[in-house]
């Protein structure tokens, strides 16, 4: 009788988690649309400044294929990010960045954010799910000790898309980079296809 | 009769002592060392320079260096973890290393405090020649999304030296901490390597260390490739466990073949099962050569007893003194043959001893440990020989095929015929000519590389490291001495100025410096000066909004801060991989080291220290090949005093003239093998020359056979034969061996064994060396011992 009990007790206090949102969900949704464009605004905020170091761009997230990041203003300079690592664009082309160092990984992680993929996050930090699928927002707290002296923590916020993320530091300054007006698109066009592929 | 009783006993007696030391000897287990290097001699240098080849070595002895490898990341990381956790848990190494230690507070601290030194030297150019350039890479960086994490955050670092110095620390950006694990990482296409770094205890070159290690890493390598992945290894360890498993196969199979072919040559000559006690004087000899060594040296080297093993050939012969004697003497018995023959066997053995020993005086342990092991193996042998054999070949009955004499007159024939047709002159011309035309073909070559052989699959992955990771230590480094510190730090920097140049021409992989660590004055004046220039052009900065006053302010703080000492910075997280390079302070000022990564050309270093004051190239590899060079000079006048000292040894029994042609033959009959092997085609090395020394011991040996013509010339010759074949059984053998240093010694005893035997027959002396007419020589069991 009393393990019954406990059972049921126990029950309850699952229910709510189960009926919840999940990260298998926000996977999939976060996976659903082939192609996701819009502006970005990054902004830098570090302690010894007023004013964050602010710089906007267009961004093209293609599924299976990585990101195009365009970095336009205050000066331009493009960036492609997939499984082969960072490349940045030059006068010859698409130069893949030497080494694969913190750099790589962290923009490896910013692609798992941005695609869903929280199997690869869940490796090497706490996953933290709260609200709905139309405004949910997802807490990073990394485990290794070498992550923890870098990040304190990671909050990504958003809907149908992402929407907003922020990487505060240990020693305390923090990136904020929004994405306001995203939009999802069924296809790559030519242009960027071509940037995606050579 | 009684002595032929005592002698015996008496011999048993020392054996049993003899074994007993053994038995005591070994208590702990076989006391063997398999550090080839440790039969080099120490080097030439002062007490520093031996210091700092001490300092450098040890790496390479201790230190090993395994990649992972899997194609997929996640498991090479998981594969490297479950080992790296497996052997910390086994203890069986000092050190286990697979992941960044995560303190990254100390290195924050001293790269902040430290940058302006550690500024590295393309940057330093950079900043003072173009600081536009210089101010715009630090603007686009900190807007960069994906710029590379630097460690310190830009209100600690606006002008990014800290940033710039943290990349310099991790050249070529080739291995990368994994944010996750903190598994140190190297991407390749289609493939990630995980780094494992171990560290055994004490030297390497112990005897039981490396097979366990080896076995361990072929462990390692059996779970790996069975999930898939991959496994490199290189290390001193591994070098030192091949070259131990493969020395103990040759002892096998070479030791094994002479043993045999040395069996079935008695049996097939004597016929008499019973003869086969004659091989035991092999033992008592590889005995007391051990148990020398081991008394003296403390342990026995592996190289020793290859050599050593197969040098106490010479042992086999000793009974082959009196044994062959039966062709001459129908009614043969051994205490009576051994009486015969015992002065030639003393002289021959007094005349090796002289010829070892002289070996004993060259500067490489290596010769000194083989030429004790040789001289007690010799006397051990020739105890056994003279006290206890004949009493055990007493009451035999020896019939020995004729047909082996026959052949030997038949040989002796032909000799006179030859001799008769172009007479002794001629012939010696011949020969001599043989000699130059060889002697102009011959090289020398004095490599370190034939000592330890080459390992194909290990020299593979070693090759496969040095590309991946591009660490390839070596024994090559620079020794810098100064005043003071101040003083060291300019010297270094100006060696590593042209270092740098010889990195960029692709001609060296990589150098470390003290100067890397803490820039020297005279770089640092030229970087203050830049510095104060730097607000005219950092108008992108300003743009950006960080206020003048915060960059005033880092630059004053980068201007004004006293500079790190040297041992301040080598104290810090960020120094360690310079802490051995750093000498300290002697009696003359202080001394420092640059490594270098990669093997380069001797003579490209040494130009590249050319004029430099207070650098010297320290290159242990090239020292030693020289040395090797000069060991054979010393080596060959050695060998000339001991033939003196044989010569005079020889005077008393055979006269001045005879011992003359006892002593002069074995010399030609090495000269002639000298010229043979510049025939082959194949190199003088120290190893053939120590060969060629050992011939003409063995020369001398056959001489005095051939001289004492006990039982006529041809029962001699016979014996010399038979001699011959037993000596090349156990040392000629050595000639397929796989270590290039052990075959080219094989070699040159082959030939040196042949030609000793073709010149015997000059020995004799001159009415004897007639041609026997008839074949009845056997009656003619004359105890032909004659002193002209």
């Amino acid at each position: 009788m009393k393990l019954r009990c406990w059972l049921g007790l126990l029950l309850v206090a699952c229910l709510p988690t189960a009926e919840a949102f999940d990260l298998d969900q926000l996977g999939a949704q976060l996976a659903k649309p082939a192609v996701v464009r819009g502006p970005f605004i990054q902004e830098k905020h570090l302690r010894a400044l007023p004013q964050p170091l602010t710089s906007k761009g267009e961004f093209i997230l293609g599924r299976e294929l990585g990101l195009l990041w365009q970095l336009r203003s205050p000066l331009t300079q493009d960036y492609r990010i997939d499984a082969s690592g960072i490349a940045r664009r030059t006068a010859q082309g698409w130069q893949l960045q030497p080494g694969q160092d913190v750099a790589a990984q962290q923009s490896r992680l910013f692609l798992a954010v941005l695609q869903g993929d929280h199997s690869g996050l869940a490796r090497d930090f706490a996953l933290q799910l709260s609200g709905s699928a139309e405004a949910w927002q997802l807490t990073l707290v990394p485990h290794s000790l070498l992550l923890k002296q870098i990040f304190s923590h990671i909050r990504i916020d958003g809907g149908a898309l992402v929407q907003r993320i922020e990487l505060v530091e240990t020693q305390g300054d923090r990136t904020l980079m929004r994405m306001p007006d995203s939009q999802a698109g069924v296809a790559l066009d030519e242009q960027e296809r071509a940037a995606f592929v050579d | 009769m009684s002595i032929e009783r005592r002698l015996p006993r008496l011999f048993l007696v020392l054996l049993l002592a003899l074994l007993a030391l053994a038995a005591w000897q070994w208590r702990h287990g076989p006391p063997l060392a398999a550090s080839m290097l440790a039969l080099l001699p120490q080097g030439a240098g002062d007490q520093l320079v031996q210091q700092a080849e001490q300092r450098m070595q040890e790496p390479l002895d201790r230190e090993l260096l395994l990649l992972v490898g899997h194609p997929q990341r996640q498991q090479a990381i998981a594969l490297v973890q479950r080992l790296g956790q497996q052997w910390r848990a086994s203890q069986r190494f000092e050190r286990v290393q697979w992941r960044l230690d995560s303190d990254l507070a100390g290195l924050r601290q001293q790269l902040r405090s430290h940058r302006l030194a550690l500024l590295p030297a393309a940057d330093r150019q950079l900043l003072i020649e173009q600081p536009e350039a210089f101010v715009q890479q630090r603007a686009a960086q900190l807007f960069d999304t994906f710029a590379a994490f630097s460690l310190l955050p830009p209100e600690q670092d606006w002008l990014g030296f800290g940033a710039r110095a943290q990349q310099a620390l991790n050249p070529g950006r080739r291995i990368q901490a994994d944010l996750g694990s903190g598994a140190l990482l190297l991407e390749e296409p289609g493939m990630t390597w995980a780094l494992l770094r171990l560290r055994s205890h004490g030297s390497a070159f112990d005897m039981q260390a490396p097979p366990a290690i080896a076995a361990a890493v072929a462990e390692a390598r059996a779970q790996v490739t069975a999930e898939g992945g991959q496994l490199l290894a290189a290390g001193g360890v591994l070098y030192a466990a091949a070259g131990q498993a493969k020395a103990s196969r040759e002892v096998g199979w070479i030791g094994g073949g002479a043993s045999l072919g040395t069996l079935l040559l008695l049996l097939l000559a004597f016929r008499r099962p019973r003869v086969l006690v004659s091989l035991l004087p092999i033992g008592v000899a590889l005995l007391a050569g051990c148990s020398a060594c081991v008394l003296v040296f403390g342990q026995i080297n592996v190289l020793t007893l290859v050599l050593g093993a197969s040098l106490i050939g010479v042992a086999a012969d000793y009974p082959q003194h009196y044994l062959s004697k039966s062709w001459g003497d129908a009614d043969w018995h051994s205490w009576s043959a051994l009486r015969a023959t015992l002065p030639g066997l003393t002289l021959s053995l007094g005349s090796n001893l002289v010829g070892y020993l002289a070996l004993a005086f060259t500067p490489f342990p290596a010769l000194t440990q083989i030429a004790l092991f040789s001289a007690a193996g010799l006397v051990g042998a020739y105890l056994c020989s003279v006290c206890l054999l004949p009493a055990w070949l007493n009451g035999l009955r020896l019939r020995p095929p004729a047909g082996l004499l026959g052949l030997s007159e038949k040989l002796l024939a032909t000799r006179a015929r030859l001799l008769d047709q172009l007479g002794s002159a001629a012939l010696l011309g011949l020969l001599l000519l043989f000699c130059a035309g060889g002697l102009w073909q011959l090289h020398m070559q004095n490599d370190i590389r034939q000592w330890l052989g080459q390992e194909p699959r290990l020299l593979g992955e070693a090759k496969r490291i040095a590309e991946l990771t591009g660490q390839q230590p070596t024994s090559q480094f620079f020794l810098v001495r100064a005043r003071d510190e101040a003083q060291l730090l300019e010297r270094q920097a100006a060696l590593a100025t042209r270092l740098e140049r010889a990195v960029a021409d692709g001609q060296l992989r990589g150098y470390r410096a003290l100067s890397q660590l803490v820039a020297a004055d005279s770089q640092l004046a030229p970087l203050r000066a830049a510095l104060q220039r730097l607000p005219q052009h950092w108008q992108p900065l300003l743009a950006m909004g960080i206020p003048p006053a915060v960059l005033q302010a880092e630059l004053s703080e980068l201007s004004a801060a006293p500079q790190p000492g040297l041992e301040q910075a080598l104290a810090g997280p960020l120094g360690e991989p310079w802490r051995p390079l750093w000498l300290g302070a002697n009696a003359d000022g202080v001394a420092g080291l640059v490594n270098l990564q990669g093997q380069a050309a001797s003579a490209l270093l040494q130009e590249l220290a050319a004029g430099l004051d207070g650098v010297q190239l320290v290159d242990r590899l090239g020292e030693l090949n020289g040395l090797f060079g000069a060991t054979q000079l010393s080596a060959a006048q050695l060998k000339l005093i001991a033939a003196a000292a044989i010569l005079l040894l020889l005077c008393i029994p055979f006269g001045l003239a005879g011992a003359l042609r006892v002593v002069c033959l074995p010399l030609l009959a090495a000269l002639a093998a000298l010229a043979g092997l510049g025939w082959l085609g194949q190199p003088l090395t120290l190893f053939s020359l120590f060969g060629l020394l050992l011939i003409t011991a063995i020369g001398v040996d056959y001489a005095i056979l051939m001289r004492e013509n006990i039982g006529g010339a041809a029962v001699s010759l016979l014996g010399t034969l038979l001699s011959a074949l037993t000596s090349w059984l156990s040392f000629g053998l050595l000639l397929v061996s796989d270590t290039p240093a052990i075959a080219n010694f094989g070699l040159a005893i082959s030939l040196g064994l042949f030609f000793c035997f073709l010149l015997a027959p000059w020995a004799s002396p001159r009415q004897a060396a007639r041609p026997m007419r008839s074949s009845n020589s056997h009656n003619e069991a004359r105890s032909h011992y004659e002193i002209p």
